[in-house]
């Protein structure tokens, strides 16, 4: 759990203090002389610590095009591999494969952050006038399309061995891989954190009204004299901000790049974990997240006990997260602690 | 390889994503949904009837698959989808991709990961002699051949066309479907029994599915992925001939068809792998300059 699920749902105030905290605790722990011994069994944790964290953001911006404008965005995959991509391809130095330019690293993480918004905006103007489902096919479609750009074109995208090389920030303060994985996973979370307190912020203002009167009516919204189109693109283009900057972090984080990362595995459990919790709701989309990904946790190490192979237990795992997807929407489509009346469906 | 090739290549990879997409298209017109899951249906006829053609000659095997992937299609639906029948088009488009997720892996856990072949004779008729007209690299007549398989798909394709047209003008059950394509609620007042006209659009659609399947196995081979690797094609044909339209899905399955077979032909020999993200991108054209597709109705929502 992260530490914006124990915090009330207010204006975000608290999470924001919290976050910014966390962050500074993270760079002040990373720069000390401290270390700390990571044990073997514990390690498993913190890496599925860290990588929440960046899916918080991704789930965040999901949110608020989805739960809060109504955009069915099912190709949230690319913005977050488009960040990806662009951070590690300017960052990265002399990798074997791909483009490799050695730029610093936070014009990298910016960077990222700018090409996924306009890739968002580019996306956005050709299918945001489109009924929901085909907006869902367009996003999806375009997923497809960057997922095979990036295999193909090997000399700028290193093709499926990806681009290696990109700085580790973090792991250069840090030294030794306890103390990174640590320092890591406290500055995610703040950033989440801090991101949860900017989303909130937004969704709280009288914008956040706009948004969610477009979900429920369009129409109507319009009639009353604002621009939805407007509306729309700007709520899509923060929410493919937000997943491109979780992709730098990805990036930054992991030190390498490859398409293997970014398969439309990420969009399903965004959304399981979205829908599981209650679009619409900051908390509970993070707390079905939590759910989601506790279920992935538990199957690594289930998949000790269990006398099948891994490939077969992915299979089998693949089948329990697909029947979830199924009957959340079936029976409880407002999710386990969104509210139906706000989200207009029976529940 | 000259152009007249990939234009043949095309016309056959056209004519097995129009099977598909023709079934996939009225899904989206009666039932109202985009079924992401209609690939597996094409995997599901494809080793349906890769089995019974163990034991079965190949005709027969493939009435088997069709049969089949309509019971499956049915079943299905009745499971996941008529359920949810009246919550609107984007918590049935989720269901699809969660169904999706289910039925590829379950099928994996069945057959495993190695792929499967049909046992058929081909025999190749070659066109030699054809006068070579070069532009470029590319060479705009040349010789081609074209083999028994690709006649018999060819073949299904034309008559699964003229079985069609006969039965959405000719039969009681293809006008009530036309009917209901254009206003459920119009035809529900006529007094027609909407439910079983769903009914029979998956059951039709299950059958053309794993025709689809059978052929595209005949083609290349039958495995997990068979159906999943066309889907986004069928779709993209479907939404370019106008969703909700079988005839336009028929023209629109083989400008895909033609424009993946030319776009391998013309692109660098290291890039035919982006072939298919070419048709992707028409898809995303089509979506951006005319929505509606070459024979639909308006689908922008503002």
């Amino acid at each position: 759990m992260s530490v914006a699920d124990r915090i009330r749902d207010g204006d975000g105030t608290l999470a924001a203090v919290a976050g910014v905290a966390a962050v500074v605790l993270a760079l002040l722990f990373a720069v000390s002389p401290f270390t700390v011994g990571l044990p073997g069994e514990l390690s498993v944790f913190v890496e599925v610590g860290v990588l929440f964290g960046l899916y918080v953001i991704l789930v965040l911006g999901l949110d608020l095009q989805y739960g809060h404008t109504g955009l069915v965005n099912f190709g949230h995959v690319v913005f977050f591999a488009v960040g990806a991509y662009t951070a590690a391809i300017l960052a990265a130095q002399d990798s074997f494969a791909g483009t490799s330019l050695g730029y610093p690293w936070p014009l990298a993480l910016v960077a990222g952050v700018l090409v996924a918004a306009v890739v968002g905006a580019v996306v956005g103007a050709t299918s945001l006038r489109l009924r929901d489902d085909f907006l869902a096919i367009a996003t999806l479609a375009t997923a497809e399309i960057f997922h095979t750009v990036t295999v193909n074109f090997s000399g700028t995208f290193g093709g499926s061995t990806g681009i290696f090389g990109v700085p580790q920030p973090v792991a250069a303060v840090a030294g030794d891989f306890g103390k990174t994985m640590l320092a890591t996973l406290v500055l995610f979370l703040g950033l989440a954190a801090l991101t949860y307190a900017i989303v909130t912020r937004l969704t709280t203002a009288p914008y956040g009204r706009v948004l969610r009167a477009i979900r429920a009516d369009e129409l109507v919204t319009r009639s009353v004299g604002k621009s939805t189109f407007r509306y729309k693109m700007q709520a899509f283009v923060y929410g493919a901000a937000l997943a491109g900057f979780a992709g730098g972090l990805f990036a930054l984080y992991n030190g390498a790049v490859a398409p293997s990362f970014f398969t439309i595995q990420v969009t399903v459990t965004v959304w399981i974990g979205m829908l599981l919790g209650g679009a619409s709701n900051h908390r509970a989309v993070i707390g079905g997240l939590a759910v989601i990904m506790g279920l992935r946790l538990f199957s690594r190490f289930a998949n000790d006990l269990a006398p099948v192979t891994s490939g077969e237990f992915a299979s089998l795992r693949l089948i329990v997260v697909g029947m979830i997807l199924v009957l959340v929407i079936r029976y409880r489509p407002a999710g386990i602690w969104g509210d139906a009346e706000e989200l207009g469906v029976d529940s | 390889m000259g152009l007249v090739q990939n234009v043949v290549f095309g016309l056959v990879q056209g004519s097995y994503i129009a099977i598909a997409a023709i079934g996939f298209t009225m899904i989206y017109g009666i039932v109202n949904m985009i079924n992401f899951a209609y690939g597996e249906y094409l995997t599901i006829g494809a080793f349906v009837g890769v089995l019974a053609a163990g034991v079965l000659p190949l005709p027969v095997a493939a009435l088997v698959a069709m049969v089949g992937a309509g019971a499956a299609s049915i079943a299905l639906a009745k499971l996941f989808f008529t359920p949810i029948n009246e919550t609107g088009p984007v918590p049935m488009l989720l269901t699809s991709i969660g169904l999706g997720l289910v039925l590829r892996n379950v099928i994996r856990l069945g057959a495993g990961r190695s792929a499967r072949y049909y046992d058929t004779e081909s025999a190749t008729y070659e066109f030699a002699g054809v006068p070579e007209v070069p532009v470029g690299s590319v060479d705009l007549l040349g010789n081609f051949f074209v083999t028994s398989r690709m006649l018999v798909v060819v073949g299904c394709a034309v008559a699964v066309f003229a079985i069609l047209h006969a039965l959405l003008t000719r039969t009681d059950v293809g006008i009530a479907m036309r009917a209901m394509s254009d206003s459920e609620d119009l035809a529900r007042v006529r007094g027609i029994d909407t439910q079983m006209i769903r009914n029979s659009v998956w059951v039709l659609a299950g059958v053309l599915a794993g025709l689809a399947g059978v052929l595209l196995g005949i083609q290349t081979n039958v495995s997990v992925t068979t159906g999943f690797s066309q889907i986004l094609q069928i779709l993209a044909a479907a939404i370019l001939g106008g969703a909700g339209s079988p005839y336009g899905a028929i023209a629109g399955s083989y400008v895909i068809g033609l424009v993946v077979a030319l776009s391998t032909a013309f692109l660098p020999a290291d890039m035919t792998g982006l072939s298919s993200a070419v048709a992707f991108l028409v898809l995303v054209v089509v979506l951006l300059v005319k929505p509606s597709g070459i024979a639909g109705e308006e689908v922008r929502e503002a």
